[in-house]
């Protein structure tokens, strides 16, 4: 058979489930957004009565906050990431592969065992830092646990290997006689990372920033884990509307604005790269 | 960088990645009603008050129903997408590339509330089979990745040489397609299962009156503190690190065997 006609035929069975399971809660939730404040149904109405409220009722800080949180963490996960890719690149053969082996295990491990752990870690009293530390060194100290900063440290210790890794596939689209043509050339260090490697790798690293940045805007387990009541995110916001206030439309107005951002942040950057080049071989 | 410096980066990184996982071990080896680090008395308590509870086995139970499920599923379809994503070149293809790793662009928590309206628009009452459904969205674009890149390594030209030595469609694709694919289909399976069996965000919206490990988990640790709690999350951790480790020796011994049959036709054709 012509291929020009398989290729739409092995795409269907994908592009059909995807439609159905993706497209269409979208487009529902949407619709919910347009309807009454408190209906239950799909056959109020339309009205912007939602938007308008969900723009001028404070929604605003949580939005914010998981905004920052997803900035902030996109941005650390890739100051760590750099330097550990390139360090991986650079050791070839068997060391290089457990070494990225053991850190993508975590990846497998729920969300909900890491957070406990680092939550159990940080403890205060007799957790377990503060209570190792109590007894070897007779020292006590206190905890970030509650505070927007443990937050911060769960979002990054989650997301870190979903950085590391589009990075990794970046980092091997460097060509190592380049970088070497550059320094031969003159080029400090400085100069070598922005104007040679940073370029050369973009691929990986957008990869990486989207995928973080994206897990970070919904991410809420990290703030109920870790943080206490110290932050409000964004999806807490938007769940506490479904479930406590019985407000779907309220809820799904929310819902929609997150996919807004999100859309804002995904299209630009997908649809400058080229994904054929990052993962072929 | 020098080379112990480097040495001492990657080490602090795998420690700290440890670190948390650790802690649920070590605090899961006493059964005190508080948590008192360094323990005083040690034991394995907690262990066998979770052996001993019904709830330990029903949770396993529907998390390895959800997840194997999902592997079974996305594994069919993402073979399909991936042929589509990589092997065949057509008008759209790029688009088609695009549009279909958007889901994994899609803040989690986010997708799950959206699908429990869905379902409620259609009147469908929430369980783990549409704990499935909603996970496949999630997954299928990440195994389809996953397929595509060993695709991207395959020579079609193969296909048509051993067509062009008589052999029938059926045979090109049980003999020199697939064996070529298996690599990439084990690791697919690898991530599906993995992927589901320790995901929180979609559960949590979409299962309904099932509970999966990790929302059982969630629930717990956001409320109170409890040495069974982590006793659990080791043994649920460690179930899947056991069937991680099978389908790793399975993919060892799979190209074990793929290299033992190519150097022996190689032998047979130079003899």
């Amino acid at each position: 058979m012509n291929p020009r006609f398989l290729g739409p035929l092995f795409m269907a069975p994908v592009a059909l489930f995807l439609l159905v399971g993706f497209a269409t809660p979208i487009v529902i939730v949407g619709w919910y957004s347009l309807m009454e404040p408190r209906s239950f149904g799909l056959t109020s109405d339309l009205t912007l009565a939602n938007y308008r409220s969900a723009l001028t009722e404070g929604y605003g800080a949580p939005f914010y906050w998981s905004i920052l949180g997803a900035f902030v963490t996109t941005l650390s996960c890739a100051v760590i990431a750099w330097p550990t890719a390139k360090m991986l690149h650079a050791r070839a053969g068997r060391g290089a592969a457990v070494i990225t082996g053991l850190i993508a295990v975590p990846i497998f491990v729920s969300e909900s065992v890491r957070l406990f752990g680092l939550s159990l870690f940080l403890m205060p009293g007799g957790g377990i830092l503060a209570g190792s530390l109590k007894a070897l060194f007779g020292v006590s100290i206190g905890t970030v646990l509650n505070t927007k900063l443990a937050v911060y440290l769960g979002l990054l210790y989650v997301h870190f290997p979903f950085m590391l890794f589009p990075l990794l596939l970046g980092v091997a689209l460097i060509p190592q006689d380049r970088v070497d043509a550059a320094r031969d050339l003159g080029a400090n260090r400085w100069q070598v990372l922005r104007e040679v490697e940073l370029p050369l790798a973009l691929p990986g690293l957008a990869i990486g920033a989207l995928l973080t940045f994206v897990l970070c805007i919904g991410a809420n387990a990290e703030s109920a884990i870790l943080g206490g009541q110290a932050v409000t995110v964004v999806t807490r916001a938007i769940e506490q509307r479904f479930s406590y206030a019985q407000d779907w439309p309220m809820g799904a107005a929310l819902t929609m604005l997150v996919t807004l951002v999100t859309a804002l942040v995904v299209f630009p950057v997908l649809s400058r790269v080229d994904l054929n080049r990052l993962i072929r071989r | 960088m020098k080379k112990p410096l480097q040495t001492l980066w990657l080490t602090a990184i795998l420690i700290l990645l440890y670190v948390p996982i650790l802690s649920v071990i070590l605090a899961s080896l006493a059964n005190t009603r508080y948590m008192r680090f360094p323990h005083r008395n040690w034991s394995i308590g907690a262990y066998t008050d979770a052996f001993s509870q019904h709830e330990t086995l029903v949770l396993h139970l529907v998390s390895f129903k959800v997840a194997a499920l999902v592997t079974i599923l996305s594994l069919l379809l993402a073979t399909l997408g991936a042929m589509a994503f990589a092997r065949y070149d057509w008008r759209g293809r790029s688009i088609y590339q695009k549009l279909v790793v958007l889901p994994i662009f899609f803040p989690q928590p986010v997708l799950g509330l959206a699908m429990l309206l869905f379902f409620s628009a259609l009147g469908i009452t929430p369980s783990w089979k549409t704990a499935v459904f909603a996970h496949l969205v999630w997954i299928l674009p990440i195994v389809t990745l996953v397929i595509s890149i060993r695709l991207f390594g395959y020579d079609p030209a193969q296909e048509d040489a051993a067509r062009d030595l008589g052999a029938s469609r059926w045979q090109v694709l049980r003999e020199v397609t697939l064996p070529h694919l298996a690599p990439g289909l084990i690791s697919g399976g690898l991530f599906a299962f993995l992927l589901s069996w320790s995901n929180l965000p979609l559960s949590i919206f979409t299962t309904g009156a099932d509970t999966t490990l990790p929302e059982w988990l969630f629930s717990r640790v956001a409320t109170n503190y409890a040495p069974v709690v982590s006793a659990i999350a080791v043994i649920g951790t460690l179930a899947s690190v056991a069937i991680g480790l099978v389908v790793l020796a399975a993919l060892r011994m799979q190209r074990r065997a793929a290299r033992q049959s190519s150097s022996a036709s190689a032998s047979i054709s130079t003899s």
